[in-house]
C-alpha cells in the first residue's frame, strides 16, 4: 500500500514538471492555433538561461526567474512578429518555421556549449521532505505548487483582465474579435510572449532537476502535445489535469509494468481517449474543428 | 487552391487549365530523363551520385506521403512507421528465408496498406493538428515496440544485411546503380500520384481536404476515400522504406523511426516544394537534399552543430519568403511573366 | 580546432578566417596522409564525437613530430555523420571528393557499421577506435580492426570488479552477491548489460534483477524503485550523462543506497560532480577508459598527453574517449608502417603480427589483435569518486596508491 502510495505521489509530481511545460504550449496553440514545434527549445532556452545567469553571477536559479522569463517574453513577441504573423493564414508553413526555429536554437546552443550537460546548483536540490516513508524531492514539489499557482493565475488572468478579455475573445472569433476593436495581432503577440515566458519558467524551475542538454527540449514536447491534446486545447485546467493524467499512467506503467514500455502506454492511452473525445477530456465539443478552418 | 472545380471534374474530362493523365506522363517521362542524365553526368563522382541516389529516395517517399497528405490534406506525421515496415519486412526476409527484396516489395507495401488502414480508421476522426499529433504518438509508440519486442526487429542491435552483391540482391558495388534504383522508385512513386490526382478518385480526395461536409453532401464517402488515400500512401512509403533497407543493409529504431530524420522529413520536403502538387515533393527534395548533404559536408567538421545551424535559418528564410513551396513560387512567377493579371496560388 | 579544414571550405567561410587557412592548407596540399575522421559534430553526441576527433589531432600532431606516416605528413579531415546514412555520406564525401588514404572512427556503432562498408566499395581501411558494438569486429569485414575496448571488454571488467574487489570490500561471496543490473535502452546500455548478466551468472552471482529505460526519459523514479525493492548488495548502471545523473539524484531522493553502486561509459566527468555535488557522489565507482591520471607505469606518456591536450584546448578533456582514441590513431600508424603502405588488407595483417604487451601506451593498452581485428589487449579502468576528485582505483597497478573507499557502509 505504501509503495502504491508512493507511485502516486511520484506520478503526481511528473505530472506537476508536465503541466508545467504544457501550460505555454496551450495557450499558443489554443489561441493562436499554431503547432509550436520549438516550444521546447523555448523550455530549454529557459534552463540555459537559469545556468547563464549562475554562470555570470551566481544567481540562484529561483531567483534567476526574474531575469529569464520577461527575456523569454520579449524573444516570443519577436518570434510572433517577425516569423509567425507573415505566415497568419500559412498553417502549414507557420508548422514549418517552428521546425527550423527548432534546429536553429537547438544546435546554437550546441555550438556554444559544445553540448557539456550543465546543471545549475542550488542548496534546495538535495532537501528531500519525509512523510512517513513518502519521499518528496523540494525541487519537484515547487515545481507543482508553481504550475498551480500558474493555472490559478492563468484562468484569473483570462477572465477578469482586459488583455485576458481579447485573448479569449480572439479565441473565440477572430474576425468578431476585430470588429469589436481588438486588435488581433497585438493580442497573438502578448499570447505568443506569454506562452514562451511561460516556457521559459518551466525551464528555470527544471533546471536544478535536470542535467541540460541542447536536445532536452525535445524530451519534453511530445509528452508536452500530448498532455494539451489530451487536456483540451485552449483549456488552461485541461493541461493542468492532463499533466497530471499522463504523470500518473507513466509512474504506474513503469513501476508496475516496465519502464521500457511506459512511454508506449501513455501515448496508447492518448489515442484512446483522443478518439473517444476528439476534443480532449475539457476542451469544448469541436474545438478541434475551429483548428482546420481558416479564420481571417 | 482548386476546389472549385470539383463537381465538372467528375465528368472525366478535362477542365480547362487542369491537365490530363497522358500530359503527365510525357512529364514525368521527360524528367526521368532528365534526372537519369544528371545521374550519368555525374556516374563517375561517388559522393554526387550518393545525394543523388537519396534525393530520388526521398522525392519518391515525399510524393508518396503527398497522397494523403497533400491531396487528402491528411497531415500524417506517422509516416515513419509504414517505412519502417517495409524495412523490417524486407530485412526479415532476407536474411532468415533468403528471399530476394525484389519479391519483398511486395508483402512489404501489402502489410504497410493494412497497418495504415487498421491504425487510420479510428485515427481519421481527428483533424488537423490533433491528427497531426496522434499520427507522431503513433510513431513514438513504434519505436518503444520496435525496440522492445527484438524477434523481428533485432532490438537496439537492429538487423545487418551481409554485404553479397548482385542484382538479385539489389545489393550493387557502385553508387549509380543505387541512383538508377531510386530514381525508378521516384518515377514509379510520381506516376501513382499522377494517375490518381487525374482520376475521380483524386478528385474525391481534394474535395476531402478542401471541405469535409461539404464532400460528404456531394455523397462522397469520405471515410472510405481517406482510408483508402492512406493505404496508397503507405504501401508506397513501404517500398521505399524497403529500398532504404538494402541501400543502408542496417536496420535499427533509431534509425527508421527518427521523427525529425524521416516521419517529420517527408512532410517537410513536400511543404518546401508545395504541397498538394504534383511535382512539388520532387522539387522539394531536389533542393533540400542536396543542401542539406552540402551543408554537413562543408560545414560538418566546425564548431559542432554550425550545418544545422544555417539549415534551420535556410528553412524559416524559406517559408517567409516561399509560402507557397517552389511549385506555388514557380507558378506565381510564370503567370506575372505571362499576364499582367497577379494571381498567386498553385496548381492542383 | 578548424586545422583540419580543406580548401573548399574558405567558400563557406567568412573571408578573415578563410585567408588564414587557406594559406596554411595549400602549403601541405601536396603528398598530406590524409586520414578521414568519421563522428558526429552535431546532434545529442556531438560533444563526445569532437572530443575524439580531437584524440586524432593531437595524435597527428605528435606523428609529424616524427615524421608522419609513411615519410608523409599526416592531416585529419572530418566527416560529420549522425546516423547510417550520414556515415555513407560522409565515406562518400571523404573518399570521393576528399581523397583520404584510409578512414578512422566512431563515437556511434550504427554509423561505423554502415560507414566500414561504404569503405569497402573503396578498398580502404577502416580503423575504429571507439566503438561499442560486438558484431562490428564479428562481421569479419577484410578492411575493419578496432584497436580500442568494446562492450565485451567494459562488460567484463565490471564483472570482474564485483566478482573482486567489490565482493571482498562487501566481506561476502561472489555467490552471495545479489546484483541489479540497470541499462539505457539503446544498443550501447543493452549489450553491455546482457553481457554483465552472462558473466555475472557464470561466475555464481544473483542477477536479481534488470531494468532498462530510455536516455530522453523525464522521470527514473520507477526504475529506481524496482531496483530498491529486489535490496542489492550491488547496483550497476551503463547509459549517458543526462540518464545517469537523474538515476543518482533519484537514487539519493528515495534513498536508495546498496553497498556499492557501479556505472559503465559514463559518469566520470565535471558534467556529473555538478549535478550531484562531491558529497553524494562519494564511493561512486565508474568502469571507464583510462584516464589520464593512471600512473606513468600503467600508461606511460599519460601526463604529457594530458599537458599536450591542455596546450592545444586549453582545457582538460571532457570525456576520456579522447585518450583512447589518440592511442587508436597511434596503434593504426604503427600498422601503416610495419605493412609499408595503407592497403587495407596488409595493414590488417600487419596488425594481426603486432605484440606489444600491456602498458606500452598511454591508456595501458597493448596491441594484440585477435582473428577478427579485434584488439584484446584493451582494459577499462575503474574510476571512484573520493572528495569531489575521480581516482583510478582498478586495475591496482593503474591505481598507484590509490585505496577504495566508501563502500559497504549502510
Amino acid at each position: 500500500m505504501s509503495t502504491f502510495l508512493n507511485i502516486l505521489v511520484v506520478g503526481l509530481l511528473l505530472g506537476g514538471i508536465y503541466g508545467l511545460v504544457s501550460i505555454g504550449l496551450n495557450l499558443i496553440f489554443g489561441v493562436i492555433r499554431i503547432v509550436n514545434f520549438a516550444q521546447g527549445e523555448l523550455v530549454m532556452l529557459g534552463m540555459y538561461g537559469a545556468y547563464f545567469s549562475y554562470w555570470l553571477v551566481g544567481m540562484d536559479p529561483y531567483v534567476s526567474i526574474l531575469v529569464v522569463v520577461p527575456a523569454l517574453f520579449v524573444f516570443g513577441v519577436l518570434i510572433q512578429r517577425f516569423i509567425l504573423q507573415p505566415l497568419q493564414n500559412e498553417s502549414m508553413m507557420q508548422i514549418f518555421a517552428t521546425f527550423g526555429l527548432l534546429l536553429l536554437l537547438q544546435n546554437v546552443i550546441l555550438a556554444i556549449t559544445r553540448g557539456t550537460g550543465y546543471t545549475v546548483p542550488t542548496d534546495l536540490s538535495t532537501v528531500v521532505i519525509d512523510i512517513a516513508g513518502l519521499k518528496i524531492s523540494l525541487v519537484r514539489l515547487i515545481a507543482l505548487f508553481a504550475v498551480t499557482a500558474v493555472a490559478v493565475g492563468m484562468s484569473w488572468f483570462l477572465k477578469n483582465t482586459l488583455p485576458g478579455k481579447a485573448i479569449r475573445a480572439v479565441t473565440q472569433d477572430r474576425r468578431a474579435a476585430r470588429l469589436m476593436g481588438i486588435n488581433v495581432e497585438l493580442t497573438f503577440m502578448l499570447t505568443f510572449g506569454m506562452g514562451a515566458a511561460l516556457a521559459g519558467l518551466a525551464g528555470t524551475l527544471l533546471a536544478p532537476i535536470y542535467t541540460m542538454s541542447p536536445q532536452i527540449g525535445g524530451n519534453f514536447i511530445l509528452a508536452a502535445f500530448a498532455v494539451v491534446v489530451l487536456g483540451g486545447l485552449g483549456s488552461v485546467w485541461g493541461a493542468f489535469i492532463g499533466g497530471f493524467i499522463i504523470g500518473l499512467i507513466e509512474a504506474l506503467a513503469g513501476y508496475y509494468l516496465d519502464p521500457a514500455l511506459k512511454h508506449a502506454v501513455w501515448f496508447l492511452v492518448f489515442i484512446a481517449v483522443l478518439i473517444v473525445r476528439p476534443g480532449g477530456l475539457f476542451g469544448i465539443a469541436g474545438a478541434e474543428e475551429v483548428g482546420l478552418r481558416e479564420q481571417h | 487552391m482548386s476546389s472549385i472545380e470539383i463537381p465538372m471534374a467528375m465528368s472525366g474530362r478535362a477542365a480547362p487549365g487542369i491537365t490530363t493523365f497522358r500530359v503527365e506522363l510525357v512529364r514525368i517521362l521527360v524528367l526521368s530523363l532528365i534526372l537519369l542524365g544528371l545521374a550519368w553526368v555525374y556516374g563517375k563522382n561517388p559522393f554526387i551520385l550518393n545525394i543523388l541516389a537519396y534525393t530520388f529516395l526521398f522525392a519518391g517517399l515525399s510524393s508518396a506521403w503527398n497522397i494523403i497528405g497533400g491531396f487528402g490534406g491528411q497531415f500524417s506525421l506517422g509516416h515513419g512507421v509504414f517505412f519502417a515496415i517495409g524495412a523490417y519486412l524486407t530485412a526479415n526476409l532476407y536474411l532468415h528465408f533468403q528471399i530476394s527484396p525484389w519479391l519483398a516489395l511486395v508483402p512489404a507495401a501489402a502489410l504497410a496498406a493494412v497497418v495504415a488502414a487498421a491504425v487510420s480508421w479510428p485515427t481519421f476522426r481527428l483533424k488537423g493538428p490533433f491528427f497531426a499529433i496522434a499520427t507522431m504518438a503513433f510513431n513514438e509508440v513504434a519505436f518503444v515496440l520496435a525496440n522492445y519486442f527484438e524477434t523481428l526487429t533485432g532490438g537496439p542491435r537492429g538487423l545487418s544485411l551481409p554485404f553479397k552483391a548482385g542484382l538479385a540482391n539489389m545489393i550493387f558495388t557502385n553508387r549509380f546503380s543505387y541512383a538508377l534504383l531510386m530514381l525508378g522508385f521516384l518515377v514509379a512513386c510520381l506516376l501513382v500520384s499522377a494517375a490518381v490526382l487525374r482520376s475521380r478518385f483524386g478528385y474525391y480526395l481534394q474535395a476531402v481536404r478542401e471541405d469535409e461536409d461539404a464532400a460528404r453532401a456531394a455523397g462522397i464517402r469520405v471515410l472510405q476515400v481517406k482510408l483508402l488515400g492512406m493505404a496508397l500512401s503507405a504501401a508506397l512509403t513501404g517500398i521505399g522504406g524497403a529500398l532504404f533497407a538494402m541501400y543502408l543493409r542496417f536496420v535499427d529504431p533509431p534509425t527508421l523511426l527518427s521523427l525529425p530524420d524521416i516521419g517529420v522529413k517527408f512532410a517537410l520536403i513536400a511543404l518546401i516544394g508545395g504541397v498538394g502538387t504534383l511535382y512539388g515533393p520532387l522539387a522539394g527534395a531536389l533542393l533540400i537534399v542536396p543542401v542539406e548533404s552540402y551543408l554537413r559536408a562543408e560545414l560538418g567538421g566546425m564548431v559542432p552543430g554550425t550545418n544545422l545551424i544555417v539549415l534551420g535559418a535556410v528553412l524559416i528564410l524559406f517559408a517567409l519568403f516561399m509560402k507557397r513551396g517552389l511549385i506555388g513560387a514557380g507558378t506565381a512567377l510564370w503567370q506575372r511573366l505571362t499576364s499582367a493579371r497577379p494571381e498567386g496560388g498553385g496548381g492542383g | 580546432m578548424i586545422g583540419t579544414v580543406t580548401r573548399r571550405l574558405v567558400l563557406g567561410m567568412s573571408a578573415a578566417v578563410a585567408l588564414s587557412l587557406a594559406a596554411d592548407t595549400q602549403v601541405q596540399a601536396q603528398e598530406t596522409f590524409k586520414i578521414g575522421a568519421i563522428n558526429p559534430y552535431s546532434g545529442p553526441m556531438a560533444l563526445y564525437g569532437d572530443e575524439v576527433t580531437r584524440g586524432y589531432e593531437l595524435a597527428a600532431e605528435a606523428l609529424n613530430a616524427k615524421g608522419g606516416i609513411l615519410g608523409r605528413k599526416v592531416e585529419i579531415v572530418r566527416g560529420n555523420a549522425a546516423s547510417p546514412q550520414e556515415g555513407i555520406a560522409a565515406v562518400e564525401q571523404l573518399a570521393g571528393r576528399d581523397n583520404v588514404d584510409v578512414f578512422i572512427g566512431t563515437y556511434l556503432s550504427a554509423v561505423s557499421a554502415a560507414a566500414s562498408e561504404a569503405a569497402m566499395n573503396y578498398q580502404k581501411l577502416y580503423w575504429d577506435t571507439n566503438a561499442l558494438a560486438a558484431n562490428l569486429t564479428e562481421r569479419g569485414l577484410p578492411n575493419f580492426a578496432r584497436s580500442g575496448p568494446y562492450a565485451v571488454s567494459f562488460a567484463d571488467q565490471s564483472v570482474e570488479l564485483v566478482t573482486g574487489l567489490l565482493a571482498e570490500a562487501l566481506g561476502k561471496e561472489p555467490k552471495d552477491l545479489k546484483v541489479w543490473i540497470e541499462h539505457e535502452e539503446s544498443i550501447y546500455g543493452t549489450s553491455i548489460a546482457d553481457r554483465q548478466k552472462e558473466q555475472l551468472e557464470k561466475a555464481g552471482v544473483q542477477v536479481v534483477g534488470m531494468g532498462a529505460h530510455s536516455a530522453k526519459a523525464i522521470d527514473l523514479t520507477d526504475s529506481i524503485l524496482r531496483a530498491r525493492d529486489a535490496q542489492p548488495d550491488i547496483w550497476i548502471n551503463t547509459g549517458y550523462v543526462p540518464d545517469g545523473n537523474l538515476l543518482l539524484r533519484t537514487a539519493r531522493d528515495q534513498g536508495f543506497k546498496p553497498g556499492a553502486m557501479v556505472l559503465v561509459g559514463t559518469g566520470d566527468t565535471r558534467e556529473t560532480l555538478e549535478a550531484l555535488g562531491a558529497e553524494s557522489l562519494e564511493g561512486i565507482l565508474i568502469v571507464s577508459y583510462p584516464r589520464p591520471d593512471v600512473t606513468e607505469q600503467y600508461g606511460p606518456g599519460s601526463q604529457a598527453y594530458l599537458e599536450a591536450y591542455r596546450a592545444k584546448y586549453g582545457q582538460d578533456p571532457l570525456a576520456p574517449q579522447s585518450m583512447t582514441a589518440f592511442v587508436g590513431l597511434k596503434i593504426m600508424a604503427e600498422a601503416i608502417e610495419a605493412a609499408g603502405s595503407a592497403e587495407p588488407e596488409a595493414v590488417i595483417e600487419a596488425a594481426k603480427k603486432m605484440d606489444k604487451p600491456l602498458n606500452t601506451y598511454e591508456t595501458g593498452y597493448g596491441a594484440k589483435f585477435d582473428d577478427h581485428a579485434q584488439n584484446v589487449r584493451t582494459p577499462p579502468t575503474v574510476v571512484q569518486w573520493q572528495n569531489g576528485k575521480v581516482v583510478t582505483v582498478f586495475p591496482v597497478a593503474a591505481a598507484g596508491g590509490n585505496k577504495l573507499v566508501a563502500v559497504g557502509k549502510q
